[in-house]
């Protein structure tokens, strides 16, 4: 998949770069941008219009140049509910700006309307304001938007909708035409926008999801073919809310829950359902303040860390469990060992990892190795680890990649050849030490170690 | 992305949860034989030693104990 | 022939029984060793493998900065995050045998690809070395009496409480391996002593050495050695050996234990090891004595021998107390002077005093750590006493001198122990070859007596030729009745049976706490465990800056420098008295004039245990007393005892309790926001569980410093001490401001602008300076 990707962006570029479309219309858009959650959730429906002569194979997507926090995700699916490629490209006359295309299943005929929906998550958007508060304080942010989208074609028509988590907001920009109900903000309809037009958006308003980025993220999956894989992660979370000016008083914790939501006690982790030896533990010993519940598909394990993060505050645990391999392990007819298996799993609901690296140990002895990833990441260096009863070392393949969130939970592919003899070469090493240590007594039973000459024994 | 469909899952030689058992009955094994051999080291002299009788003995007390730790240690939980 | 073939029938029956009785007797090594190991690891199976208590944590971080950067900078070691300003010089401070063996296991692991992590090898080391302990008193027990005692021995001290208190898994502490390497010296001393050879001699030194590097107990070795090689002189039991093992054994040894840092130059200079030195030289003074003797006629210098003897032990003796006196040699330090004058810790060092280990010894620990074994060691003595030899005296000096510092110091019972597992075995083994002794044996002594009696009639023969005339008369007189026999076994069986089970009541509930984690169980017996010293302790090490500085009573240094890893003031170490009455003295100060001394030791973070909401009674206000008492020690103007005891003389934190108590630092920081705490529906608002009290100042607010952190119950509190910009000082009405007005006139008027020189010579252009203006 990497180096698909890499020939088909070595062609774009190689071409000339792209151009935009003028005869593509976004007829009608209607955008929802979800603000319940840490992340910023924009979904858009957009009706796409050719209103040229020639065929429209594909169509471009641009980054607001002036906004908060990153893009951690973007996807889009047709009417059909198909997935659709994106590519990032280069074009003409826009160097700052950053384009994706978007390659239709079908050619937009001329005259013709086709329905996608884009897919965008942004992390990092929320500004905490103000930026630090007091224990019993609400928790208020800031979301710097645009009232229009921002494309490159023009917006015959378009509608917004921002969703908060409650009613009260403090205040948010007024552009006509603007209703509010309940905890909906109804932007729209505008109608006849031209193409990269900025009006900012901005409302500022409570929110008491848990602001909680997980700022590092390493997963080690190991791999036996004794029948176990073992998987550890080892997790680094920060609140990166309003940070907690002033004293903490245990007292106002525990007597007054409704004030101090903003604060992160506890959340849900996912695991895989035929997880088992689950242990979750720091650097000073195993955590007690954990949950396991079995579902019918997953295992739900209620993580508390040791103290109540608050603003500003960060904590790091070690999370591990062992799957067997039957569920992840194949071979193919060829004799070749395929396993698949998550490149980043659940740590909560509407997470933000910032960088993730995943090392993958594989057994003893396989050689041709390859990968394919579901997405681009960074190949690190290999590295070579020795585990128990090791002398020839494991291949580790290590991965690495910035800025994920839910969404990017998809399977990675690893292929390699393997001998089923190389499983024996364990015990026969235990064996051949024990032997050598048999040999030695039975050398030194053979030793005389008298300084003097034996007396002649009573046995002669 | 291949389909895990069409492959066939692959299996551990040895069923896991025959684990425990196969590591008491190896073991004992390994350790009765290691006992005799060390009695028979500490009980015979000189001339009642045979070599033969020493190394197989050994040899047998190495297979079995070896592949006795083995199967000890992925009963435990350290899958090697 | 058929004597030849029946020898070798005999031989081998011999050869069969040597090797049921090897196998016996490993198989019964094997079971004391695994038994050892499993009656430790309550604590492990129940919580997890984690350092309990308070020294382990130091001796964990040690060993953990060893494997991470090399024993030649652990040994060079300056840490500058423990002791704040002063640092601590860890390499010379430290006995590294017990680092060093972690360390070593360690490396050998990770060589073969065994990648357990240093914290697993610390926490299960000392229940290894519980194994080894047992084989080597097995040996030495062997040596001594029998190979049937030697097995009674190795087996008691594998699961008896008084051993296993210090190291239980977890209990990463330098009594997990001193008591080997303790019983494995005096193995090879008492083999060396036995056959004389340099060989033991050596391997006895070199355990010695060992024995240094792993704890400061090796001057019991230094000094019990000694005494016995002087005993034995005194008993007229001198012989080659001795002197052979004697000398060698010091020699190197002392040079050997010269070789740690921590012990330096002290065995020449200190008083504890001039005994060594005097017994030495006075062997050697024996020794020309007896060659002299051995030279002249017997009766003339019989009596030069005994004078001549005399006169060597009173020069050394003379020659050791001069160089005290004259300062060349150090006199006894305080911890050892106290275990002779047990009174003179109390009033002259209270840190000492305070330790809870370093109480006397009461009745009841002997038998808690003991059970029967105290009944049966003084049997065991008399035994051993009734068959005397050279290494037996040994066993004697041994039981009483531990008999008598168990009785001065709780901590002690530890070096007591050994000594009454050992004479336990030689005790029972004794009564059960005495109640367990078969017909024949009793037919060979019988026929033994015989053959002596009418050596004419005789063959050279050995057993079964006794006339049975003469085997059934003595039979009714010295036999002993099978019913008797089988009672007094069955009675034995019980007894030991019941100090099994004992041993592991114990184990289990007294001694396998890991006291970092508590567990409370419920009505239902469901468990509720409270882990918040960890809590806070990984809130430090997360939340707070990396050079942050927190303050704390010394007990805590370790568990924070390890855990949490932040610079603390004053630790378990307890080198510095003053350093730690500066730090008392800032708890029982009010909070302005603790802030002074806060800022002057640069303290970000204040952190104090308190109790109260769960009725833990090990918190700081319990243990308050002892931080004014160590801090007026030092400052004797500024506080007092008396002022925190109310008018009749109690310690009471409510209403009636001393102002001076009700307001010092200690008292605020334990109680802030208590106050307004309702625990349940029935007792007041600010009732402290541990004191049964509500609390007397209850509204009051901090000035100097603010709540950083509590944990989920109250139990360990953080403070951040405020920088002077953030003070919430109580604010003023603006008409009641004054502003100061200095009186300070400035001496800048017209005439004297500048700064002047008095006397200055006027210097006018063309005259000559006058001689009269100056002066």
């Amino acid at each position: 998949m990497i180096i698909l990707n890499t020939f088909l962006l070595l062609l774009a570029t190689a071409f000339a770069a792209e151009e935009v479309n003028t005869y593509l219309i976004f007829k009608n858009v209607d955008r929802s941008i979800d603000l319940t959650s840490q992340l910023v959730k924009i979904t858009s429906t957009i009706t796409l219009e050719n209103a040229g002569k020639d065929a429209i194979k594909n169509f471009l997507v641009v980054d607001e140049p002036k906004a908060n926090g990153k893009v951690a995700y973007r996807g889009v699916k047709d009417s059909a509910k198909q997935d659709l490629n994106l590519l990032p490209v280069q074009v003409e006359g826009n160097d700052q700006k950053k384009y994706h295309k978007v390659i239709l299943r079908q050619n937009l005929e001329p005259g013709r309307t086709a329905t996608v929906v884009l897919e965008e998550i942004l992390a990092r958007a929320l500004e905490p304001y103000p930026s630090s508060i007091a224990q019993k304080e609400k928790q208020l942010v800031r979301y710097f938007g645009n009232h229009y989208m921002y494309s490159p074609y023009t917006v015959a028509k378009q509608k917004t909708e921002v969703v908060l988590s409650l009613r009260s907001v403090e205040n948010y920009t007024k552009l006509k035409p603007v209703t509010q109900s309940d905890n909906v903000i109804t932007y729209g309809p505008y109608t006849d926008v031209k193409p990269y037009t900025e009006d900012q958006l901005i409302v500022h308003y409570e929110n008491n999801a848990p602001f909680l980025t997980v700022t590092n993220l390493h997963r080690l999956i190991e791999v036996s073919h004794w029948g176990n894989i073992a998987i550890e992660e080892e997790i680094e979370i920060k609140h990166t809310g309003a940070k907690l000016k002033g004293p903490f008083s245990r007292y106002d914790y525990q007597r007054d829950t409704v004030n101090s939501q903003h604060s992160i006690k506890s959340y849900v982790t996912v695991l895989p359902a035929t997880a088992h030896s689950i242990y979750y533990r720091d650097s000073n010993g195993n955590i007690s303040t954990s949950a396991v519940k079995h579902r019918k598909d997953w295992i739900e394990l209620e993580l508390r860390p040791r103290f109540p993060l608050f603003g500003g505050w960060q904590s790091s645990y070690t999370l591990g469990y062992s799957v067997p391999s039957y569920q992840y392990l194949y071979r193919t007819a060829e004799g070749q060992n395929v396993l698949t298996m998550r490149f980043i799993d659940h740590v909560f609901d509407d997470m933000y990892v910032e960088d993730v690296t995943t090392s993958i140990v594989l057994p003893v002895g396989v050689s041709d190795v390859k990968l394919v990833t579901p997405y681009q990441v960074e190949r690190l260096r290999d590295d070579v680890k020795y585990k128990y009863l090791d002398n020839m070392g494991r291949q580790v393949l290590r991965l690495r990649r910035k800025d994920l969130v839910e969404h990017h939970i998809q399977d990675f592919e690893i292929t390699y050849s393997w001998q089923p003899q190389l499983l024996l070469h364990e015990p026969l090493m235990l064996s051949l030490a024990l032997f050598i240590v048999f040999l030695a007594v039975i050398v030194w039973v053979r030793l005389d170690f008298s300084l003097g000459v034996p007396e002649h024994s009573k046995k002669e | 992305m291949v389909d895990p469909a069409k492959l066939s899952r692959y299996v551990s030689p040895v069923n896991p949860s025959v684990f425990p058992h196969l590591t008491i009955v190896l073991l004992g094994i390994g350790v009765f034989f290691t006992a005799w051999f060390f009695v028979y080291e500490v009980t015979s002299t000189k001339k009642t030693r045979s070599l033969k009788k020493e190394l197989l003995v050994a040899l047998v007390a190495s297979i079995f104990s070896g592949f006795g730790v083995l199967f000890l240690l992925l009963s435990v939980g350290i899958y090697v | 022939m058929v004597q030849a073939g029946s020898k070798k029938a005999s031989i081998s029956k011999i050869n069969t029984k040597a090797g049921i009785s090897s196998l016996i007797i490993f198989v019964v090594l094997l079971l004391a060793w695994i038994a050892g190991f499993s009656s430790r690891l309550f604590a492990v199976i129940r919580f997890e493998s984690i350092i309990h208590e308070f020294d382990p944590w130091f001796n964990y971080r040690a060993t953990a900065y060893m494997v991470k950067h090399g024993f030649y900078n652990f040994l060079n070691w300056f840490d500058e995050r423990a002791w704040y300003p002063l640092g601590r010089i860890v390499g010379g401070t430290v006995y590294p045998g017990l680092m060093l063996t972690s360390g070593s296991i360690h490396y050998v692991l990770h060589l073969l690809h065994i990648n357990v992590h240093i914290r697993d090898i610390c926490v299960f080391l000392a229940p290894v070395f519980s194994g080894l302990t047992s084989i080597s008193t097995y040996l030495l027990t062997k040596e001594l009496w029998s190979a049937g005692a030697g097995l009674f021995a190795a087996c008691f001290i594998a699961i008896v409480p008084g051993y296993i208190s210090r190291s239980v898994a977890g209990s990463y502490d330098n009594e997990g391996i001193a008591i080997f390497a303790l019983q494995f010296t005096y193995y090879l001393w008492i083999k060396s002593v036995k056959t004389g050879s340099v060989f033991w001699a050596v391997a006895a030194s070199l355990s010695y050495f060992y024995m240094v590097s792993a704890w400061g107990g090796y001057v019991f070795i230094i000094n019990l050695i000694p005494l016995h090689v002087f005993v034995l002189l005194l008993m007229g039991r001198y012989s080659n050996r001795l002197f052979t093992s004697y000398t060698t054994f010091y020699i190197l040894g002392l040079i050997f234990s010269m070789q740690i840092p921590f012990v330096g130059f002290q065995p020449i200079r200190t008083s504890e090891h001039m005994a060594a030195g005097g017994v030495f030289a006075l062997m050697f003074a024996v020794g020309v004595l007896k060659y002299l003797q051995s030279m002249l006629s017997k009766t003339e210098f019989k009596s030069l021998v005994v004078f001549g003897g005399l006169i060597a032990a009173g020069v050394v003796f003379l020659a050791v107390v001069l160089l005290t006196y004259a300062g060349y040699v150090a006199p006894w330090s305080g911890r050892f002077y106290s275990l002779w004058d047990t009174g003179y810790a109390k009033i002259h060092i209270p840190i000492i005093a305070s330790v809870s280990e370093h109480q006397p010894t009461t009745w009841f620990s002997f038998f808690f750590d003991l059970h029967i074994l105290v009944a049966t060691f003084p049997a065991g003595l008399w035994y051993t006493i009734k068959n005397i030899n050279d290494e037996r005296v040994f066993v004697v000096l041994y039981a009483l001198s531990a008999v008598y510092f168990a009785g001065v110091m709780v901590r002690l019972m530890l070096t007591l122990t050994p000594v009454v597992c050992i004479l336990s075995g030689v005790a029972f083994s004794g009564l059960l070859e005495l109640f367990l002794r078969e017909d024949d044996n009793n037919r060979v002594e019988d026929s033994e007596e015989d053959e002596q009696s009418t050596p004419s009639k005789r063959l050279y023969d050995k057993a079964g030729k006794v006339p049975k005339m003469k085997h059934e008369q003595t039979r009714d007189t010295d036999s002993i009745g099978p019913n008797l026999r089988s009672i007094v076994t069955v009675v034995i069986l019980l007894l030991l049976m019941l100090f099994a089970v004992h041993c592991t009541w114990v184990t289990s509930n007294a001694y396998s706490s890991p006291s970092i984690v508590l567990a409370s169980y419920g009505s239902d017996g469901s468990r509720q465990i409270l882990d918040d010293f960890r809590e806070a302790y990984f809130w430090l090490s997360q939340n707070t800056a990396d050079y942050a500085r927190v303050m704390s009573w010394w007990d805590y240094g370790y568990q924070i420098a390890g855990m949490a890893n932040r610079t603390t003031l004053v630790d378990n170490n307890t080198w510095n008295n003053s350093h730690i009455a500066l730090v008392g003295k800032a708890m029982s100060s009010n909070e302005s004039a603790a802030y002074e001394i806060m800022t002057a030791l640069d303290v970000d973070y204040v952190l104090v245990i308190f109790g109260g909401v769960i009725g833990y009674s090990g918190d700081d206000i319990n243990k308050f007393l002892w931080m004014v008492r160590i801090a007026e020690g030092e400052h004797p103007k500024d506080i007092r005892e008396s002022d925190y005891f109310t008018e009749h003389g109690e310690f009471r934190v409510d209403a009636e309790g001393s102002p001076t108590l009700l307001n010092c630092l200690m008292y605020k920081l334990s109680y802030y926001r208590f106050g307004e705490l309702k625990l349940d529906y029935r007792s007041p608002a600010g009732f402290d569980r541990t004191r049964n009290a509500v609390i007397g100042n209850k509204d009051f607010q901090l000035t100097y410093l603010e709540e950083a952190y509590t944990t989920e119950h109250w139990l360990v509190r953080v403070y951040r001490v405020k920088k002077p910009e953030e003070f919430n000082r109580p604010r003023i009405p603006v008409a009641n401001r004054v502003v100061k007005s200095s009186k300070y006139i400035s001496k800048k008027n017209t005439k004297r602008k500048k700064g002047v020189i008095k006397n200055r010579p006027q210097i006018v252009k063309g005259k000559r300076l006058s001689s009269q203006k100056l002066k």
